[in-house]
């Protein structure tokens, strides 16, 4: 480090204070939903090579600190003092823009005729254009349906507005009103960082500010590595699954291999699924990218909560994502819900951390996100109205020494809930249970959060329940060093009475008044093994009503008679328990995905992919429904029938399987 | 004699319990410290009553009002020491408090767990009571079901209940009904009703409000009634204001059944007492800075009355409630200075606190604290802190800064004063970062605001502070240490009242009869103000005028944020949907840049204040005075010692000017002065500390 530690630790604080004061002044002028309510913005300044050097700690989104904006400097190279440029590509920014609501802006600080830092902010508008209002659904394949597409260019030009931009962008969204304040508030926040760094600049000098800046990386990246160093060298691998592709019944497969070296780590994403022709493909220009680490940044911070958070955190990670697959899609595939499989990538990242030494990270939450909407007709305007009713989680996964927390789940957008209160002013129809689902949590040494369940009452004829980000609901969180996987999604129509129904995935549902709809949300995975928790915590947890009678003696082993644990019976049913039963698991993935990985088990999977990437682009995704099609040709009832009944005879599938690799091998040799 | 002239202001901090007596008559001020009796705070109370009587010879008969603050509340909140309570909610909602707002405290560290609820589930309990947003009733609670709650209730041993019933916000009557029900079956316990303590939309910060208030109900139940005895046995009959988180007092009987509104009243009369100070030298753009030995906290004042926050938090807990706007920055005296494993400083979050406290109190603590840098840097002398009564280890405080100079690889024989000077730079920027959070929010320019410096360490770090957040200059109150106390004798009657209340509202004419909201929120405010005007009634002859203030949320239909639109109070006799649309419009525009002139506007939420106002004090004045420097001793400051005049604060009169570098010396703190600044003692005794201009 160049400059002496007590000036970068005073530096941290400043440069961080720019950051925030900058979110602040965001998010008091914006004007957008998405800003005011869930804090779904950003504010940074980064370094002449675009990487930021300072980021809130606790203002916006946490999961961006990582965005680069060099490829988007790269395509405006005659910045002049004055210049702002904006973009939402996806494509042409590698990712800075990771789907296309997100607007993002940079602005140049020169000093002396030369750039000395950038300012950086981006803000989830309400609405960009498109095929839906606010820009997004699971059903686009095309980035052409997903909005006005805006690459690098200036939004100011030293100094004056672009015009012509504003009109043009104006005419492609819904609400030009609400996206032009938002401009305005990020101009405005722009504007504030730009002044602190002047004023930075004025007391200790351009050279100190430069040094400052990459000190703090290298600062940064010290710590990181000294956290990092905990993973064990060598290689892990590890997958999860998206329960499908949204068009499809097929699982979307995610696949990692971290190599750790001293503190370095390296992930290679190859075997990981081609790029699907829904919204779910993650735009990172193949190059180490936020979505892609994210949880290994979790990791970092929770071991040294000290860390300044700027990009050096992130240097001595190095990522392979091939490109045409859901982690480096090429244009132009849709990328609005690329969170569903970042999500389920980060837990595949999970895996490789834990694999590498157990204990380092939680077993994962029950990772959905489920903004469930209403659309009720309104009797006085005889319209439509939209609602969001809740933002739907499950719970977090246990880890080495804690349980999971019940019902709310902070790994990715770490957002807030609608207040039922408020969800009845606007809707007739009544939320008549928000709670939490019990013996749900993955059982364990520390037990998995608990989901939730959420029901709603319909009271008017033509109503609509929509529900997008619907996962977990064939493949579940998994369970941890013998700890037990959390419980599956469901959406149950009329549950408890003689009506009730499995309603599977929801996508829209048009209930009758009276109805009701329940939405029960996974449970995260559970560490350890049940047998060994303590039986006082069980008997808590059937007290609290998390864990049911049943459960405490079958799972856990424990004997509780009077609201009281019995001693003696317990450690006799735990000795039996535990000569009866088969194995712990290092992960318990739960019997669906075991028997779905019975017949497409990694070989197959690594095999086909390979095959698939030999093919051009546009044939990818047809020629790999027509594999599964062709050795599960039932599949599409998934859902309706369960998984075994899809399988039928696991060898003869197998025989199928291997079928249909011999005829993508054919096709591709006739091809070539 | 014998005709009541004496207000006393009254403080109960963890450490001491501050007193102020005000004489009506003469215009003079009295202040008294007594060690604080954590297991019996009425008792410090009762023994400092009887310290001002000996030292002032007041007689019991000529106290007018006793107006009293105290942490109690927060306290029991803080260290979770309330009381055994159950929960009553409505069918479907057990997990209001386990679910919370669903948001965990951090985004990026796993390890941080949610907060662990007020109610454990168990005592959660489940009625058939529920309405609707409309205010219609959908189920009233069964005989058999309200039945069976009091028989659960009275087996788990309660001592008070909250009531929380779903929409109870639009009217309180279910949740009255179910209230009465437990009352009758469980006559010694204490039960409050959401809809009645804060009737305000969102479940969940209502619930928070509601069994906060009930799990300190017991409590602060039996302190006021034992406060009230004790007062009553030194033969005072004066009445006891309370002081209230929104910068005014309430009465007794009010606090007594509302205790939620008087928990963070402490930082709030601080705050009252800094517009005073800012309104004598006509500054109204305050920054309050009360820094003691653990914590630190900050308020901005924008027109020289205290601001009001909607959104603060009580530990871990959101409170709806309005408050008086203060945050704390997490640095003291007590911050514990330490080193990470590459060599970096870093000052706290980890706290000495009172105990152990820093190295220099020898009363065992061993890591250097911000306080260890002030003496080690010559701020502070060792043998005068707190007029001397206690002596100060300043070869301990070295030692300690040797370790942490080690750490950093540091040599020389000044490296403990160096390493307190980088620390106290540290800190001084991390404080200033909060200062412009605090201004950023509120969208303003430090440069135009005073720092009002109080608490112990106040006025030590107050200059440091000021010159790295760009602040204009420091005020320093002549008794800094019992600020709080004097915010209390200062305030007025104050209560504020909330209505959720949604309706559209356009000037006279423009919606028709059947769409225009502004005969229900008028009708909804005239019940609003007919309920305060009683309440202030009720509350004492003591006060004279009352006044009424009424604001409003409001946001264009079509908008999902809204803004506070507060009706000036000379505005307040037009008050109409003209006026209220024409502000809001205004507003927005001011905020947002353009306006919808010609578009209704909703109401989302009616808020009112009753002032009761009580017969203003004036701050006595000083006589001239010059002064007098006794000595010089060397100082520490921009890496050399330096040659400090030292003042007694007690010498600086009226129109005293001193020139730093200098150090003013009194019982309850140490004013630090840096070179190139300028302090002038105003009438009141106030110190005003400016920036010498450059020649």
């Amino acid at each position: 480090m160049k400059l002496d530690p007590i000036l970068v630790e005073i530096f941290f604080h400043k440069f961080t204070a720019v950051t925030e004061e900058m979110a602040i002044t965001l998010q008091r002028t914006a004007r957008t939903t998405y800003v005011k309510e869930a804090g779904d913005f950003g504010t940074a300044i980064a370094n002449p090579d675009g990487r930021f050097f300072a980021y809130p700690a606790a203002l916006g989104v946490s999961g961006f600190l990582d965005s680069h904006c060099g490829p988007a400097l790269e395509k405006v190279p005659d910045l002049v003092p004055g210049d702002v440029i904006i973009t939402n590509h996806p494509y042409a920014t590698d990712g800075l823009a990771s789907h296309m609501p997100d607007l993002h802006l940079i602005s140049p600080l020169f000093h002396d005729d030369r750039i000395v830092a950038y300012g950086w902010d981006f803000i989830h508008s309400a609405d960009i254009g498109g095929g839906v209002p606010s820009s997004i659904s699971p059903r686009f394949s095309e980035l052409y349906q997903e909005g006005f597409q805006i690459p690098p260019m200036k939004l100011v030009k030293a100094g004056e507005m672009n015009q012509d931009f504003l009109t043009l962008y104006r005419a492609n969204c819904r609400t030009p009103d609400v996206n032009l304040g938002d401009i305005e508030a990020m101009l405005a926040a722009l504007r504030v960082g730009e002044r602190r760094m002047r004023e930075i600049i004025t007391q200790h000098g351009v050279e100190t500010f430069l040094d400052a800046q990459s000190d703090l990386a290298t600062y940064a990246a010290i710590k990181a590595r000294t956290v990092q160093r905990q993973i064990p060298d060598g290689t892990t691998e590890f997958w999860d699954f998206l329960d499908d592709d949204y068009n499809s019944r097929i699982p979307v497969r995610v696949r990692c291999r971290l190599t750790a070296q001293d503190g370095h780590i390296h992930l290679d994403f190859t075997g990981t699924d081609p790029q699907v022709e829904a919204a779910y493909n993650i735009p990172t220009g193949g190059k180490r990218h936020p979505w892609l680490t994210l949880k290994l940044m979790h990791f970092i911070f929770s071991h040294d909560k000290t860390i300044p958070l700027n990009h050096g955190l992130f240097e001595n990670i190095t990522v392979t994502a091939p490109c045409g697959t859901v982690v480096n899609p090429e244009p132009p595939a849709a990328v609005g819900i690329r969170s569903a499989t970042a999500i389920r990538l980060n837990e595949a990242l999970v895996g490789c951390i834990a694999m590498a030494k157990p204990g380092l990270m939680p077993a994962p939450s029950g990772g959905i996100m489920i903004p469930s909407v209403l659309v009720e007709h309104d009797a006085v305007t005889g319209g439509r109205r939209v609602m969001v009713l809740q933002s739907l989680v499950g719970g977090t996964g246990a880890r080495l020494g804690a349980d999971g927390v019940d019902g709310r789940d902070s790994s990715l957008a770490n957002q807030r809930n609608t207040p039922i209160e408020k969800t009845e002013e606007e809707a007739e129809a009544m939320i008549v249970d928000y709670r939490l689902r019990p013996d749900s949590g993955g059982a364990g040494q520390w037990r998995g959060g608990t989901g939730v369940v959420f029901t709603v009452r319909i009271a008017r004829y033509g109503s609509a329940v929509l529900g997008r980000g619907m996962e977990r609901f064939l493949f579940r969180p998994w369970g941890m060093a013998g700890g037990q996987p959390g419980a599956r999604a469901r959406v149950v129509l009329n549950p408890g009475t003689a009506q009730e129904r499995d309603l599977g995935k929801l996508d829209i549902f048009h209930p009758q008044p009276g109805d009701e709809v329940a939405i029960y949300t996974p449970g995260g995975g559970g560490y350890g093994d049940p047998l060994l928790r303590d039986p006082e915590a069980v008997r808590e947890d059937v007290a609290f009503g998390y864990v049911g009678t049943t459960a405490a003696m079958e799972t856990y082993g424990v004997v509780l008679a009077d609201g009281t644990v019995d001693l003696a019976a317990t450690e006799a049913l735990r000795a039996t328990r535990q000569t009866e039963r088969a194995p712990l698991k290092r992960f318990d993935f739960g019997p669906e995905r075991e028997a779905w990985e019975a017949v497409f088990d990694d070989a197959f999977m690594n095999v086909c992919n390979a095959l698939l990437m030999q093919l051009s682009p546009d044939l990818r995704a047809g020629r790999r429904r027509q594999v599964f099609d062709h050795v599960l040709p039932r599949l599409a009832e998934l859902g309706r029938e369960p998984l075994p009944a899809i399988i039928g005879d696991v060898g003869a599938a197998r025989a199928r399987a291997a079928e249909a690799l011999d005829r993508l091998r054919d096709d591709i040799a006739t091809f070539a | 004699m014998g005709s009541a002239r004496y207000r006393i202001g009254i403080d109960v901090g963890g450490t001491f319990t501050d007193f102020v007596l005000v004489d009506m008559d003469r215009q003079l001020l009295s202040f008294h410290k007594e060690p604080s009796v954590p297991d019996d705070p009425s008792a410090a109370v009762e023994r400092g009553l009887e310290a001002l009587e000996r030292r002032t010879g007041l007689m019991p008969t000529d106290v007018e009002v006793i107006v009293h603050g105290t942490t109690i509340g927060l306290n029991a909140i803080i260290q979770r020491r309330g009381a055994r309570m159950a929960l009553v909610v409505s069918e479907g909602n057990r997990d209001v408090l386990e679910i919370a707002r669903l948001r965990l405290p951090s985004s990026y560290d796993f390890t941080v767990p949610r907060e662990r609820p007020l109610v454990p589930r168990d005592r959660v309990f489940e009625i058939d009571a529920r309405m609707r947003a409309d205010g219609t009733i959908v189920s009233p609670p069964s005989a058999e079901r309200l039945a069976s709650l009091g028989e659960a209730l009275a087996g788990c041993g309660v001592e008070a209940v909250a009531v929380m019933l779903l929409n109870a916000y639009r009217d309180a009557g279910l949740e009255r009904t179910v209230a009465a029900a437990l009352r009758a079956a469980l006559p010694t316990v204490l039960v409050t009703e959401s809809g009645v303590i804060w009737p305000e939309v969102r479940e969940y910060e209502r619930c928070v409000v509601t069994a906060l208030n009930a799990f300190i109900h017991p409590l602060m139940t039996r302190y006021f009634n034992r406060l009230q005895a004790n007062i009553a046995n030194r033969g005072i009959q004066a009445p006891i204001y309370i002081t209230g988180n929104n910068g005014g007092t309430l009465g007794l009987d009010t606090a007594r059944a509302r205790p939620i509104n008087t928990i963070l009243s402490g930082p709030a009369s601080g705050v009252v007492a800094s517009t005073r100070i800012g309104a004598a030298v006509d500054q109204p753009r305050l920054i309050t800075l009360d820094m003691g030995g653990t914590s630190a906290d900050m308020a901005l004042c924008r027109a020289g009355v205290p601001e009001f926050a909607t959104g603060t938090f009580v530990g871990e807990f959101p409170l709806m409630m309005p408050v008086v706007n203060v945050g704390a920055i997490g640095a003291g005296g007590g911050s514990i200075l330490w080193v990470d494993a590459q060599g970096v400083l870093k000052i706290g979050p980890d706290s000495a606190g009172a105990d152990p406290g820093p190295v220099c109190y020898r009363r065992g603590g061993t890591r250097a604290t911000i306080t260890d840098c002030y003496l080690a840097c010559g701020i502070l002398h060792p043998d005068r802190f707190l007029g001397g009564r206690m002596r100060l280890d300043a070869d301990g405080a070295h030692g300690a800064l040797d370790r942490i100079a080690d750490r950093l690889g540091l040599d020389g024989v000044d490296r403990s004063v160096r390493v307190a000077e980088a620390a106290l730079r540290v800190a001084s920027t991390k404080m200033a970062t909060e200062v412009i959070k605090l201004t950023a929010q509120a969208g303003i320019d430090p440069r135009d605001f005073s720092l009002v410096a109080y608490g112990g360490a106040g006025p030590t770090h107050a200059n440091l502070l000021v010159l790295e957040a760009r602040l204009n200059s420091v005020l320093v109150p002549t008794a800094p240490g019992t600020f709080c106390a004097l915010g209390a004798v200062l305030a007025d009657v104050r209560r504020d009242y909330v209505r959720t209340a949604r309706h559209l509202i356009a000037p006279a004419g423009v919606l028709d009869s059947g769409q225009d909201g502004w005969p229900s929120v008028a009708l909804a405010l005239a019940d609003l103000e007919s309920e305060a005007r009683a309440w202030i009634a009720r509350e004492g002859d003591l006060i004279g005028e009352h006044d009424i203030t009424v604001s409003f949320n409001l946001r264009y239909p079509s908008q999902a944020y809204e803004l506070e639109v507060i009706v000036p109070p000379d505005q307040m006799p037009a008050l109409s949907a003209d006026l209220v649309c024409a502000l809001f419009h205004t507003q927005h525009h001011q905020l947002y840049g353009f306006q919808h002139p010609t578009s209704p506007v909703q109401t989302t939420t009616l808020r009112l204040a009753v002032i009761g106002r009580v017969p203003a004090i004036g701050l006595p004045e000083l006589a001239p005075g010059e002064p007098n420097a006794q000595e010089t001793r060397q100082v520490w400051l921009d890496g050399r010692w330096t040659k400090a005049a030292v003042y007694a604060r007690s010498d600086l009169g009226h129109g005293a000017m001193i020139d730093g570098p200098a150090v003013v010396e009194q019982p309850d703190t140490t004013v630090l002065l840096l070179p190139g600044w300028r302090a002038r003692a105003d009438r009141h005794g106030t110190l005003h500390m400016t920036e010498v201009p450059l020649a």
